[in-house]
């Protein structure tokens, strides 16, 4: 199990090394994909190995000569990473998003990369207008088109089905580690877990997937006891939090038990039609996706994000919320207030953190998890 | 996109400040002042609209209040609301409340002045009080927006604005009606890609056009009452001559020196953003034009030792408006034109049909300043610098409309690569914390002190 989570945890750490020893050793394309919604079935059925651009651990140098200072911190690393030459072994750049930020950054790393395709088909926003079917078809087919102009070939539905098959299978296996750890058959810290989601989104599937079936026959079950607090991780969207982070909850006695994080279940938490056409297993994935984890970077006047927050923590059990919010990460910064007062008014503690890509002054953190971990259990106890 | 009335004058630079640069204040035409009482009534009429039983849309993002007005709805921009209260300096208790719940002040300004004022309405709705002094002017002013009817949101390019509208329609308990009207980015990847050309523009203009058809439905099933076809197009046939004039006046600031400034254009954008499309606007631009005309007979310009041209990148600082006017005055420069002012608000009205003119319309909303990607949106920029024979470029690093500082530093890259000076500053649109005022007046001098020696080198 070490193996592989030390396999997973090497490839998360350094996930553009891995694409370049990929591509030298297979000769095949690397398509860098931004977050969030972006699948990489496509990519993948094309031949090419999808790779979802991460933030890095590097300070931001160069690139805050082409990024202010009030960007989220994804978003002024990438620029960074762009020209620092970090993106340079790319064949091409997908994205469709619509963050206000985002579309800054692809923006600049078209003038700082010129010649990199950057393939750009914005997926609609309101996702549960009349239209939106219609119009997310469009996007997937005119990707498709774009896709295949590319690599100077059609990708066959055979193909797209058969990637889409084994995202599901790893997603699947995913989602059964995030059961076993919910009702303590799995021993996953909070890092751990997110070292096998991250190293998802940019290994090789198939290998990915392989040593997923291990992982999940060889998982043993988390010590009982301890008196540990039961906690939910939310938010921090589109990057993944600091594993010290995640350390230091679980240092200070708090024991995640599930979170709805990108780097996360979020990101596991819906499959596609392996059997149909694969536009429309895109589009309906696509449209779906507040049903499974409602996304405040989406228009949708259907579940709210406080109530599905609330029932997640019940039913892991969980006894307070963590809240991770990446500062002037917009979309969660409109809805946190919501999500504040309906934990409140549940009595259910909650405890928010801002988190920057720099000046993380963690002994100051610490002191705020450990309150707030001890209010947990005097709360438990009363 | 945005409003507005003008600040006061209490609020410019020498109420006993030491004065910057000469101590030159800006010329501004006189005609502005008359725009200013269409700015007035247009509020009063909007305050008076649940009296006179008229349907009360809150809406955002680009210039859809024609298609209110022919279905006789009064209508409320958040941002111009915002604007509103910031130009009164009436915004500091709205954004106080929206504070107090949790927004934090790194959000858009406006989303937050107009969450923080909707908080305010809803608490007076249910306790009759406005937690504020009631005879506090903030709380006439405040007290005076009608509740919404119907939300519609049309941002081009700002996801944020998305989510404001989102959490306004959370606020009111999901019971207002809402509508989403979405205005993709013209990335511009194509091989046939190019301003107004390319089959994304083809393809986006019928999406958008087929929204602004079912917003029209929308708004038909909420009022009752049949869509009135005819009565837009006779709107749009004001709010097109009208932008026509506003568009050959701006043009005759090429003249040297300019009879109008940024500013001018600044406080006349109310009138093709959101005011209604009447004679009354048609007669407002006439009288600006006829102005410009006659300054440009007599010599007389905007800044009255004009030396220097400089055009204004970036969403205006709502609080400042009077002053940045009279702080690019005090050294000789006139702020000519602007991305804002240049590049939005029916800048291409020949696309508009009056027979048709949903299409037209979609396209100008597609057009919004920050709508294309930065290589064709920049190209657009060059050709305005060049038409107006600018030296300089002003960067207003907005804090939290990041729609507007997105591609910042290409612009000023770009002017940089033509021979043009670029020089930035913080502050924000309707949040004045933001601003410094220290730092502004720094680098303008540094810039000024630059373009004379690169002048002096030329000579």
């Amino acid at each position: 199990m070490q193996d592989i989570l030390t396999r997973f945890e090497a490839v998360a750490a350094r996930p553009l090394a891995y694409a370049r020893e990929w591509k030298a050793r297979t000769g095949g394309a690397v398509i860098g994909i931004f977050p969030m919604h972006f699948p990489g079935e496509l990519a993948h059925a094309a031949g090419a190995l999808p790779v979802i651009l991460q933030e890095d651990e590097e300070p931001i140098t160069v690139g805050l000569s082409s990024v202010f200072n009030f960007y989220c911190g994804y978003n002024r690393s990438v620029i960074d990473q762009a020209m620092r030459g970090e993106y340079d072994d790319l064949d091409a750049i997908m994205f469709g998003d619509h963050c206000v930020q985002l579309l800054g950054t692809a923006d600049v790393l078209r003038d700082h990369l010129p010649g990199k395709p950057i393939l750009f088909n914005q997926l609609i926003g309101t996702i549960d207008a009349d239209w939106a079917m219609d119009e997310t078809r469009g996007t997937f087919r005119q990707l498709r088109r774009d896709l295949e102009a590319l690599i100077g070939r059609p990708v066959a539905d055979e193909a797209l089905r058969a990637s889409i098959a084994l995202s599901n299978r790893n997603r699947q296996l995913i989602r059964t580690l995030y059961d076993m750890r919910r009702s303590g058959q799995a021993a996953l810290t909070g890092r751990q877990m997110q070292v096998i989601v991250k190293s998802s989104m940019i290994m090789d599937r198939a290998t990915h997937t392989a040593l997923l079936e291990q992982l999940v026959a060889q998982i043993r079950p988390a010590a009982t006891g301890g008196g540990q607090v039961r906690v939910y991780l939310s938010g921090h969207l589109c990057q993944a939090p600091k594993p010290e982070v995640l350390d230091l909850i679980e240092q200070c006695g708090g024991h995640v038990v599930d979170d709805d994080l990108y780097h996360g279940y979020r990101y596991v938490a819906g499959d596609m039609d392996a059997e149909g056409d694969p536009i429309e297993a895109f589009s309906h994935w696509y449209l779906d996706r507040n049903h499974k984890t409602p996304c405040p970077t989406r228009a949708a006047k259907g579940r709210d994000w406080e109530s599905f927050l609330l029932d997640q923590v019940g039913a892991a059990r969980a006894e307070g919320l963590i809240v991770l919010m990446v500062k002037f990460c917009e979309p969660h910064m409109y809805f946190y207030p919501e999500i504040k007062e309906a934990f409140e008014a549940r009595g259910i503690p909650h405890l928010l953190i801002e988190t920057e890509h720099e000046h993380m002054p963690l002994e100051a953190l610490r002191t705020r998890v450990e309150s707030f971990l001890e209010i947990v259990r005097r709360r438990a106890a009363a | 996109m945005q409003i507005v009335t003008e600040t006061t004058d209490a609020a410019r630079p020498h109420g006993g400040q030491v004065p910057f640069g000469n101590g030159q204040r800006a010329n501004r035409l006189r005609a502005t002042k008359l725009g200013g009482q269409i700015v007035n009534d247009y509020w009063s009429d909007l305050f008076a609209a649940k009296d006179d039983g008229r349907k009360v849309i809150w809406y955002n993002g680009t210039y859809i209040p024609p298609f209110f007005q022919a279905a006789n709805c009064a209508y409320v921009h958040g941002e111009a609301w915002s604007a509103y209260l910031a130009a009164k300096h009436g915004e500091i208790p709205a954004q106080a409340r929206g504070e107090q719940r949790g927004y934090d002040r790194e959000l858009c300004s406006y989303a937050r002045t107009h969450i923080g004022q909707a908080l305010i309405d809803l608490e007076k709705l249910k306790s009759g009080t406005l937690g504020i002094e009631p005879d506090s002017p903030r709380a006439l002013t405040m007290a005076k927006l009608p509740a919404p009817d119907m939300i519609i949101n049309a941002y081009p390019y700002c996801s944020s604005g998305q989510q404001w509208d989102d959490i306004t329609y959370r606020l009111f308990g999901k019971k207002v009606p809402i509508f989403h009207v979405s205005v993709p980015l013209l990335w511009g990847g194509r091989p046939d890609a190019g301003y107004l050309r390319g089959e994304e523009w083809n393809d986006r203009s019928q999406y958008v056009a087929r929204q602004l058809r079912a917003m029209a439905a929308f708004i038909e099933e909420h009022t009752g009452k049949k869509y009135d076809w005819d009565r837009l197009s006779e709107v749009m046939s004001y709010v097109k001559k009208a932008s026509e004039l506003r568009l050959e006046a701006m043009d005759l600031c090429a003249a040297r020196p300019a009879p109008a400034s940024f500013f001018d254009w600044i406080v006349s954008i109310a009138h093709v953003n959101f005011l209604p499309g009447t004679q009354r606007i048609v007669d407002y631009f006439e009288a600006v034009k006829a102005e410009c005309h006659e300054r440009i007979a007599n010599g007389e310009g905007a800044v009255r030792n004009e030396k220097y041209r400089l055009f204004f990148d970036g969403m205006m600082n709502w609080n400042k408006v009077g002053w940045l006017a009279d702080k690019f005055a005090a050294v000789d420069a006139c702020v000519v034109a602007g991305r804002y002012t240049h590049m939005s608000f029916w800048q291409e009205p020949q696309l508009i049909d009056l027979k048709d003119p949903v299409l037209g319309m979609a396209q100008n909303y597609l057009i919004c300043p920050n709508n294309h990607g930065a290589p064709i949106m920049i190209g657009e920029i060059n050709k305005l610098c060049d038409k107006f024979q600018i030296d300089g470029m002003v960067m207003h690093a907005s804090r939290t409309c990041r729609g507007m500082t997105n591609s910042q530093f290409l612009i000023a890259d770009s002017a940089k690569r033509h021979g043009r000076q670029a020089l930035f500053f913080e502050g924000d649109v309707a949040d004045e914390s933001f601003y410094k005022d220290e730092l502004l007046n720094t680098r303008l001098e540094a810039m000024i002190e630059s373009m004379d020696a690169k002048r002096r080198m030329v000579a």
